[in-house]
C-alpha cells in the first residue's frame, strides 16, 4: 500500500474506530465458537426457564453470564456462534459479489462494444429488482434453504455497483499510456488486465467491498428476521432478533444483545469503508 | 378440518409502542427558527433517551373501562371482536375452520346445538328428534316463526321450512359442492351414490310436511346428531345461491341472531342485530368482527378498551394477563379440546418401524415443553384430549417422557446409536411453530435422531403432508368438531381416511383391527360398551404410536368488564352470540 495512504488512514479517527470495531467483531466471530461456554443449541429447560416460562436473567444461574433464551439455551454461546454465522454469510456473499463485480466490470470496461452493452444492461436489470423482494421470493422457492443458498443468493444480487464503478475506472485506465505501451509490446490481454488494469481498480473495490460487508450483515439479519435465514436450531444475530421478539416485553435483552452487535458490526464496517476511501482516493 | 391454523401464530412486524412515541413527539419537530429546531431536536433526542431508559407510556395495568353495573340483560351498543387470520368463506358447506365457524355462527343456526356442558340441545328443531328403535331413523320437527334474514337475494325474508333443510343437505352432499363435510353424512341412505353423482335421488332424506323432515340411515350411527349440529348442516336459503352464484360465500344466508351487513374482505365483517330472530333477547345492536389482527396489536387495543375480548396472546402478554390482578375476574384459562403431536408417516422409512415411532413418543419431554410455553399447554399422552369423551385416564402405555424406554426402543429397532440419516420434519411456518420445531429437534437429538425443519405456509403444509409417501414426519394438531371420540379416531387414523392426495390420515396409518373396532363403536348404542371399545382403540393407538401425542393447547380468554354474559363454550371457539354490553361504560384509568 502507498505509505501516504496509510498515513492518511491513521490520521482519520473515524477509520480507526471502524477498524477497531471490525477487528473486535471479526475476532468474536472467529474465536467465539471455540470459547463459547456451552453448546449453543442445547436446551436446558428445567434449569434455564422459570416456572412461568420466562428465561432466567443474566447471572441468575451460575455459568450463564447473559442468561438464557426463550427455550432455555445459553444466550452468550448463541451470540458467539451466531456471530460466526452472520459474518460467514456476510463475507462469503461479499466475496462472491466482489469476484463477480470485478470480473464483469473489468471485462465490460476493457472490451467495450457489445460485451459492454450486454453487461451493463444486465446490471440495469438486476438493479431494477427490489433486493429484499427478490431474495425473499427466491428463498421461498428453494426447496431446502441452507446457509450456502443464502450467501450465494445475496452475492449474486449485490455485485452490480462494484461492476459499474470498476467498468468506469477500467475505461479510464485502458487509455493510459503504459497500457497502450504494454499492448504495443505485444502483451496478451490476460497479462494487461492482471498486471496493469486490475491494480488500478483494486482500491475502489476494497472500499466497496467493506461497505458491502456491512450491507450483507444487515440483509442477513433482515432475512433471518423474516424466517428465511439460517435453518433452526442454529443461531445468527438476525434469527436471535426474531426469536427474542416474542419475549420483548418481558426480556428486552434478548433483542438488545444481537441488535447491539449488529449495529456495532455495521457501523464498524461503514466507518472503515469510508476511512479506506478517504485514504486510498483522496 | 378445523385444525392447525389457529395455533400457528404469526408475528407482527409492527411496533405500536414506537408509533405512539413518535406521535407524541411530532409537535416538537414542526416549524420554528433554526435555533428552536436544533433545540427541539435535542429535546427529541433527550425524550427518546428517557423513553428508552424509563420505558414509554404504558398501557393501563387493568381494564380501562368498567360497565354501568346493570343487574339484568340489556340491548344496544357495538361489540368489536377479532381474529388474527382471515375468514375464507361464509358458505357453511365449504368453510371448515375456527374463523369461518365463528363468523357463520353469528348469522346462522342449526337444527341442533350444544349447551355449555357440551350436551346436544334442540335449536331450530322444537325438540330433540324422535329416533327409531334401531337407531336408523331420525325425525326432526322444526320450530315455527324462524325467519331468514331479509337481503338483496330475499328482500322480505321468509320463514324456514323443512324444504330448506332438504335443499341444504342435498347441496352439501352434491358432488359439485365438493364439501369436505360430506363425509359426516355418508350414512344417510343413498348419500354415497348421490355424492358420487350416480344418482339424483336421496331416499334417506324425506320432507314429511313443511315442518317435519326425516333422515334414514343405512346403519346406526352414534355421531349423526353431532354431525347435524355442525355448521355443515345449518339450513341455508337457496335464494342466496341462485342470486349470488359463486359469490354466495360472501353473504350469509342464515336465520341466526345477527344479520351480515357488509364484509370488507381481509378487514372486517359488520353485523347488525336481527330483530325477527326466533330466540331474540336484548343484545348489542352492532357487532364488528375484525380479521387479520395480529395478536400483539390486538392485545394493545384490548388494553386500551378498543376490543371486547381477546383469545390469543404472545408469551409476554399472556404472562401479563395471568398475573394482573385487575383482570382476574374477566379471564379464563382452559384446556382446548384439541390434540397436537408429532405425526410419523408409517409407510416410509424409518417410521415404518414401530420401535422408532415409540422411541419418538417416549423421547418427548412434555412437561418441559409446558414450562417453555409458560404453562399454556397441557401434556397429552393419547389421542383424545382430557376434556373430550373417549379420553382414558391412566391409560396403560400412554405416551410420557421416558428417556430410558426411548433408548431401549431405539435398541430394539436396531439403532442403539441413533439414525444415520437426518429426518425432515414438516411444519407450518410462524414464530411459535419454530419454537415447537426446536423443542422437537432438541428432544429427539437425545436418542440420536437428527431433525431438520422444513417450514411451509399453511396451505402448502396441508397439501404436502396429504400426499402419500411424501413426508416423513410432521407436526400438527386436530381441533374437535364435536364431542365424540369418533371425531378424533376416524379422520386421523382410520384407513378410510387415507387417500393418495389430500389424505386426512397423515400418518397413513392402517390397522384393520382398529378399523373394525371404530366402525363397530360408531354404531354401538350401548354407552358402556361403546366406551369400552374406545378404551381398546386408545390402547392400540398408543401402542402402535403413529403419532407421538404431545399436548392440548390452553387458551387464555380475557374480556372487558362491561362485556357480560360471556361464557367460554366447550365446543365452539369464541362464541360471542350470547354476550351483552353493560353500558354506558365509564373510564377508570
Amino acid at each position: 500500500m502507498d505509505p501516504r495512504a496509510w498515513r492518511r488512514f491513521r490520521k482519520n479517527k473515524g477509520a480507526l474506530v471502524g477498524a477497531i470495531l471490525v477487528a473486535l467483531v471479526t475476532a468474536m466471530a472467529l474465536v467465539g465458537p471455540f470459547v463459547a461456554p456451552h453448546d449453543p443449541n442445547e436446551q436446558r429447560r428445567e434449569l434455564l426457564l422459570r416456572d412461568d416460562g420466562t428465561p432466567v436473567a443474566p447471572g441468575e444461574v451460575e455459568g450463564y453470564t447473559l442468561g438464557a433464551d426463550t427455550v432455555g439455551r445459553d444466550e452468550l454461546s448463541r451470540l458467539l456462534h451466531g456471530g460466526m454465522i452472520s459474518m460467514q454469510v456476510a463475507f462469503m456473499a461479499t466475496l462472491i459479489a466482489v469476484v463477480l463485480g470485478l470480473g464483469v466490470g473489468v471485462t465490460s470496461g476493457y472490451f467495450g462494444g457489445l460485451t459492454d452493452s450486454i453487461a451493463m444492461r444486465t446490471v440495469d436489470i438486476v438493479l431494477s429488482i427490489p433486493f429484499l423482494l427478490i431474495a425473499v421470493t427466491i428463498l421461498q422457492v428453494v426447496e431446502e434453504p441452507s446457509l450456502t443458498s443464502l450467501y450465494v443468493l445475496l452475492g449474486f444480487l449485490s455485485w452490480t455497483t462494484l461492476a459499474r464503478i470498476t467498468r468506469a475506472k477500467v475505461m479510464q485506465v485502458r487509455e493510459l499510456e503504459y497500457v497502450q505501451a504494454a499492448r504495443a509490446l505485444g502483451a496478451g490481454v490476460p497479462r494487461i488486465l492482471l498486471r496493469h488494469v486490475l491494480p488500478n481498480v483494486i482500491g475502489p473495490a476494497i472500499v466497496i467491498a467493506t461497505t458491502l460487508v456491512a450491507q450483507m450483515i444487515l440483509v442477513e439479519s433482515a432475512m433471518s428476521y423474516l424466517g428465511l435465514g439460517v435453518p433452526p436450531p442454529d443461531a445468527s444475530w438476525g434469527s436471535m432478533l426474531r426469536e427474542g421478539e416474542e419475549m420483548l416485553a418481558l426480556a428486552p435483552r434478548l433483542m438488545l444483545y444481537p441488535s447491539t452487535l449488529i449495529v456495532m458490526a455495521v457501523f464498524g464496517f461503514n466507518l472503515l469503508g469510508e476511512g479506506l476511501r478517504d485514504a486510498l482516493d483522496p | 378440518m378445523r385444525s392447525i391454523r389457529s395455533s400457528l401464530g404469526r408475528s407482527s412486524r409492527d411496533l405500536p409502542a414506537s408509533r405512539r412515541r413518535s406521535r407524541r413527539l411530532a409537535p416538537l419537530q414542526t416549524g420554528g427558527p433554526p435555533a428552536a429546531c436544533a433545540r427541539a431536536q435535542s429535546e427529541v433526542a433527550l425524550l427518546l433517551l428517557a423513553c428508552l431508559m424509563a420505558g414509554c407510556p404504558e398501557a393501563p395495568d387493568g381494564p380501562r373501562y368498567r360497565g354501568a353495573g346493570a343487574d339484568s340483560r340489556q340491548g344496544g351498543g357495538t361489540v368489536v371482536i377479532h381474529h388474527e387470520s382471515v375468514v375464507d368463506t361464509l358458505d357453511p358447506h365449504k368453510g371448515w375452520n375456527e374463523l369461518a365457524t365463528m363468523a357463520v355462527r353469528l348469522c346462522m343456526d342449526g337444527l341442533l346445538d350444544y349447551d355449555h356442558d357440551a350436551e346436544l340441545i334442540p335449536s331450530l328443531a322444537v325438540a330433540m328428534p324422535d329416533v327409531s328403535e334401531d337407531g336408523k331413523t331420525f325425525r326432526f320437527r322444526l320450530r315455527e316463526g324462524v325467519r331468514f334474514h331479509p337481503s338483496e337475494a330475499l328482500p322480505e325474508g321468509r320463514e324456514l321450512t323443512a324444504h330448506d333443510v332438504e335443499w341444504s343437505i342435498r347441496r352439501l352432499l352434491h358432488p359439485d359442492t365438493a364439501s369436505q363435510g360430506s363425509a359426516f353424512f355418508m350414512k344417510i341412505d343413498g348419500a354415497e351414490a348421490f355424492h358420487a353423482g350416480e344418482s339424483e335421488e336421496l331416499p334417506g332424506l324425506r320432507v314429511l310436511d313443511d315442518r317435519t323432515v326425516e333422515f334414514e340411515l343405512t346403519d346406526a350411527d352414534q355421531t349423526f346428531l353431532n354431525a347435524m349440529a355442525m355448521p355443515f348442516a345449518y339450513p341455508v336459503a337457496h335464494e342466496y345461491f341462485e342470486h349470488f352464484g359463486a359469490d354466495a360465500g360472501k353473504h350469509c344466508a342464515g336465520v341466526g341472531p345477527y344479520v351480515l351487513e357488509s364484509w370488507e374482505r381481509g378487514v372486517q365483517l359488520e353485523y347488525r342485530r336481527f330483530a325477527d330472530y326466533w330466540n331474540a333477547q336484548p343484545s348489542p345492536e352492532r357487532l364488528i368482527y375484525q380479521e387479520n389482527l395480529d395478536r400483539r396489536v390486538a392485545s394493545l387495543r384490548f388494553r386500551n378498551g378498543g376490543l371486547a375480548a381477546i383469545h390469543r396472546q404472545n408469551t409476554a402478554d399472556a404472562a401479563f394477563y395471568t398475573t394482573a390482578e385487575k383482570w382476574e375476574p374477566h379471564r379464563e384459562l382452559r384446556v382446548l379440546p384439541s390434540s397436537w403431536g408429532v405425526i410419523m408417516n408409517t409407510e416410509v422409512a424409518p417410521f415404518d418401524n414401530v420401535h422408532i415411532r415409540r422411541a419418538v413418543a417416549f423421547a418427548i419431554d412434555r412437561q418441559s415443553w409446558a414450562r417453555a410455553r409458560g404453562g399454556r399447554l397441557r401434556p397429552l399422552g393419547q389421542l383424545v384430549p382430557e376434556n373430550v369423551p373417549g379420553h382414558v385416564p391412566n391409560l396403560e402405555g400412554a405416551h410420557t417422557f421416558d428417556l430410558e424406554r426411548a433408548r431401549e426402543e431405539m435398541r430394539l429397532a436396531g439403532h442403539p446409536e441413533g439414525l444415520d440419516e437426518e429426518i425432515t420434519l414438516v411444519m407450518g411456518d410462524g414464530d411459535v411453530s419454530r419454537i415447537y420445531g426446536e423443542l422437537i429437534q432438541s428432544d429427539l437429538q437425545r436418542i440420536g435422531i437428527q431433525v431438520k425443519l422444513r417450514m411451509l405456509s399453511f396451505a402448502a403444509f396441508l397439501q404436502e403432508t396429504g400426499i402419500r409417501h411424501r413426508v416423513q414426519m410432521l407436526f400438527s394438531g386436530w381441533n374437535m368438531d364435536f364431542p365424540d371420540p369418533a371425531n378424533f379416531y376416524e379422520p386421523l387414523l382410520h384407513s378410510r381416511a387415507i387417500t393418495d392426495e389430500n389424505s386426512q390420515n397423515r400418518a397413513f396409518y392402517s390397522n384393520p383391527e382398529l378399523d373394525t373396532l371404530l366402525d363397530e363403536a360408531r354404531a354401538e348404542t350401548d354407552g358402556a360398551k361403546r366406551r369400552a371399545m374406545y378404551r381398546e382403540a386408545a390402547k392400540i393407538v398408543v401402542e402402535d404410536a403413529p403419532w407421538a401425542f404431545v399436548y392440548s393447547p390452553m387458551l387464555l380468554e380475557v374480556w372487558q368488564p362491561y362485556v357480560r354474559g360471556y361464557v367460554p363454550h366447550p365446543v365452539w371457539s369464541q362464541d360471542y352470540r350470547s354476550i351483552w354490553l353493560d353500558l354506558p361504560r365509564s373510564r377508570i384509568q
